[in-house]
């Protein structure tokens, strides 16, 4: 499996976890390069609709990540947003697909260090659970036998 | 005549002879119920049953057909390097099908939907393809459900016109007609057994038993010769739509309903042009690229299906109403929707215009 | 007490209830309080009811209550039935509504999603002892609906008439969610078959959205089409999606009613979708959802020591 290289889509909140990014970055601190960073103003933007279109369209995982709780620019945005992903990764997890592929944070904008540490986590995880089988969808390719 | 009889333990034999030139499809149990599926080797279908719940349409107009794929080509990306996108378009494989079960009004059905993909206009090559490949060995229907108008409807639990060989439940044998060209061929492949002319009697008995059980249609007789917007018009519309919820369960389950909705599914540099089935119940179906929708409510989308089914299709290809009467609808709606108290309704509403017009 | 002589008392309570339905309905409607009156009527088939919006003293004679009335006259609350109420008049439409326990609960939900005002309905609470289900009744066995055994609120949340006595709720204590658990208990590919197969027949007439009070987005996420969230098809991965999305569209909301499986043409036990987060919201965060016009619903609010133990 080490030939394996997940592609995860990582939605990051504007005010805490793209900054964190950044930073990050600008620090030089190390993390593989696996995932495909959506900027969003917050981490309670996610729908259900996002996460489940990411993975349908080839994502082997899918990381939000947003403010710590108390620190949301919109003052409860991710507290909404903790209840709606708890929801979603167990129901998720309860139609077989495997909740580990959702993968949640909260990182400050000031945490470059934990930003790179987590990453690495989340590709680790995501690495270790090999390529998606699950809620992808494949193109018709023939025509469909009928009924 | 030319009758021909087959027994029960004899029928997988006989499919399986046939199926050495014919694919074959039928009945089978499917979750809660049946339906239409092709079979595989060996797979006999369930000529028990009573009714499918979804129509055997999907055999020859499938609810997602690919039409053609698409896809970029491989490009060096240096400039001037761009090849034509690459199409392909759909091949069909052309063994005859041999639908063995087939009702009779579903049969009738399929014929409905010719009018529609095979007209002066417009041929369709996907449908007619199917349509000119298919052998169908109908069931008569000795015991319609309740719910079964189609005698009443121009077809009938025993109607020859739109099936190949027509066979009836006769207890330990099915016995039947072959009535065309191409259902002799069939039997032929199958091997069945000339029938006797007492199988003639035979069937022509359990004709009359089950013609006479069925259902008779609310009079449709004055929606023919009424004026289309009195009709629309009418003020029954609203309060007779009002259970409707508008979801797509009368029109899939239809083996008349003909619409479709075209779509690309793109992925990653290639795609397919799909053909899907559509339903007029929903708001997106005649929803305008403006955001204007001529049918914007609810009962305005329930009255555009039954005036398409029972005065503009008649007026359009004068066949007769676009409906066979098999009930799906009746037993499927949700919203305990009826069509037989629909046409009688809006038979009433001609009546009452008529009225007012003669002196 | 056998299940015959359970049944004849019940259709007796049910009677009695039409007649009250009836009566509640008729004045209403004469003394003006509202415009029209949303309840069932019979059906052609005989284990059907059919919504109608009675305006006239002889509608209300053909407004029925039985075993079949499973569908929520919550859905039918549209601003386009509000709006039609009130024409021609000067002040806002007001409409009744024949409400069993839970549909009362959705309409709980509607209320404080600002669907519309406490104040234009005139609710018609009914104790209910549960419908027949459909599916069953057409292999011919007369069983109660799932989700009625299961139903903590028989009788209306809020109401304005009651068209009969209070019948008693069920037993708090009993086990509610032991179908969640049996599911639970799976191994994941074993979850993951169990749910293809459940929705292997569905053909998307979105008959389950429709007939769910909790469905009215103006453009639903099938619909849309820049994104296109979902595909169209019935391929099982689109299938699945739509199934997905729309419970959790309805987690924290879904009131257990059970429209969504007697409106399905193909028998689909959708509940399974939601009965799981209808389990994990009364697990974690304490809500049942309609139960109470002064709690929001689950997802719309939070505590501060909601679970995170998912989140790094």
């Amino acid at each position: 499996m080490s030939e394996f290289q997940p592609k995860i889509v990582t939605f990051l909140c504007n005010w805490c976890s793209y900054g964190a990014a950044d930073l990050a970055g600008v620090s030089r601190f190390q993390y593989p390069p696996n995932m495909r960073i959506i900027r969003i103003p917050c981490s309670g933007r996610v729908s259900a609709k996002m996460i489940l279109h990411a993975i349908r369209s080839g994502a082997d995982g899918v990381w939000i990540s947003g403010c710590h709780p108390g620190d949301c620019h919109y003052i409860e945005g991710n507290y909404y947003a903790r209840r709606k992903f708890y929801l979603l990764r167990e129901l998720l997890a309860h139609t077989g697909l495997e909740p580990d592929r959702l993968q949640f944070s909260w990182i400050s904008s000031a945490e470059g260090v934990k930003f790179a540490q987590v990453a690495q986590e989340v590709i680790q995880t995501i690495t270790a659970l090999g390529p998606a089988q699950r809620l992808i969808k494949q193109m018709p390719d023939a025509v469909a036998e009928v009924a | 005549m030319n009758m021909i009889r087959v027994t029960k333990q004899a029928v997988a034999t006989a499919l399986a002879k046939a199926s050495k030139s014919y694919a074959i499809a039928g009945p089978v149990k499917a979750g809660a119920g049946h339906e239409f599926r092709c079979l595989g080797q060996g797979q006999v279908p369930d000529l028990e049953y009573t009714h499918t719940r979804l129509s055997p349409k999907s055999l020859l107009f499938p609810q997602a057909e690919p039409m053609f794929h698409f896809k970029l080509p491989e490009t060096t990306g240096e400039p001037g390097d761009t090849p034509p996108a690459f199409l392909e378009a759909e091949s069909f494989k052309e063994a005859p099908l041999a639908v063995v079960g087939l009702r009779p009004w579903d049969a009738r059905a399929l014929d409905l939907l010719k009018l529609n993909f095979d007209s002066p206009d417009y041929t369709d090559p996907f449908f007619i393809k199917r349509y000119n490949a298919m052998v169908r060995v109908g069931l008569a229907d000795i015991h319609p459900d309740p719910e079964n108008f189609s005698l009443a409807a121009g077809s009938g639990p025993f109607d020859e016109a739109s099936v190949d060989i027509l066979l009836a439940d006769a207890g330990d044998a099915f016995i039947g007609k072959v009535i065309t060209g191409k259902g002799r061929d069939f039997a032929g492949a199958a091997g069945f057994e000339p029938g006797s002319p007492d199988d003639a009697k035979a069937f022509a008995a359990l004709k009359a038993a089950a013609e006479k059980e069925a259902d008779i249609l609310p009079a449709c007789d004055r929606i023919n010769d009424a004026d289309t917007l009195d009709l629309y018009h009418a003020d029954f519309w609203e309060a007779a739509a009002f259970s409707c919820i508008n979801c797509g369960a009368c029109t899939f389950a239809c083996p008349t309903c003909w619409c479709f909705d075209i779509q690309d599914e793109v992925n990653q540099g290639k795609g397919v042009r799909l053909r899907l089935w559509d339903s007029c119940m929903t708001d997106l179906y005649s929803a305008h690229a403006s955001g204007h929708n001529p049918r914007e409510k609810g009962f305005q989308r329930f009255r555009n299906r039954f005036m398409h089914k029972l005065k503009y299709f008649p007026d359009k290809y004068g066949a007769g109403i676009m409906c066979v009467g098999c009930g799906r609808c009746i037993t499927q709606c949700p919203g305990g929707i009826d069509i037989r108290e629909v046409m009688a309704a809006m038979n009433a509403a001609a009546a009452t215009v008529q009225q007012e017009v003669s002196p | 007490m056998t299940t015959a002589t359970k049944e004849r008392a019940e259709n007796a309570l049910q009677e009695k209830i039409q007649e009250k339905i009836r009566g509640i309905a008729a004045t209403l409607l004469e003394n003006g309080t509202v415009d029209a009156v949303i309840g069932y009527s019979r059906g052609s088939l005989s284990h059907m009811t059919r919504a109608i919006m009675a305006k006239t003293r002889e509608d209300a004679q053909k407004l029925v209550f039985n075993s079949h009335c499973r569908m929520n006259l919550a859905a039918y609350l549209t601003p386009e039935l509000m709006e039609k109420a009130c024409a021609g008049k000067d002040r806002a439409g007001k409409v009744a509504v024949v409400a069993k326990g839970c549909d009362s609960r959705n309409m709980v939900i509607q209320i404080q999603e600002n669907r519309y005002a406490r104040d234009q309905v005139h609710i018609i609470g009914v104790p209910c002892t549960g419908m027949l289900d459909k599916a069953a009744l057409a292999r011919g066995v007369e069983q109660e609906q799932a989700n009625c055994a299961t139903c903590i609120r028989r009788n209306p949340v809020i109401h304005d008439d009651l068209a009969g006595d209070p019948v008693p709720e069920t037993d708090p204590d009993k086990d509610r969610f032991a179908d969640v658990a049996k599911i639970e208990a799976m191994a994941p590919p074993e979850k993951a078959a169990f749910f293809d197969d459940l929705v292997s027949g569905c053909t998307r007439c979105y008959a389950c959205r429709n007939a769910c009070p909790l469905c009215y987005c103006p453009t639903c996420f099938v619909d849309e089409a820049r994104p296109q969230w979902v595909g169209k098809t019935v391929d099982p991965t689109d299938v699945m999606t739509y199934h997905l999305v729309r419970a959790f569209h309805d987690a924290g909301r879904c009131t257990d009613c059970g429209a969504c499986e007697a409106a399905c043409p193909m028998d689909i036990p959708m509940r399974h979708f939601t009965r799981k987060t209808i389990r994990d919201t009364v697990t974690a965060f304490g809500c049942e959802a309609g139960t109470d016009p002064d709690k929001r619903p689950a997802l719309d609010r939070f505590e501060l020591k909601d679970p995170e133990g998912f989140i790094r």
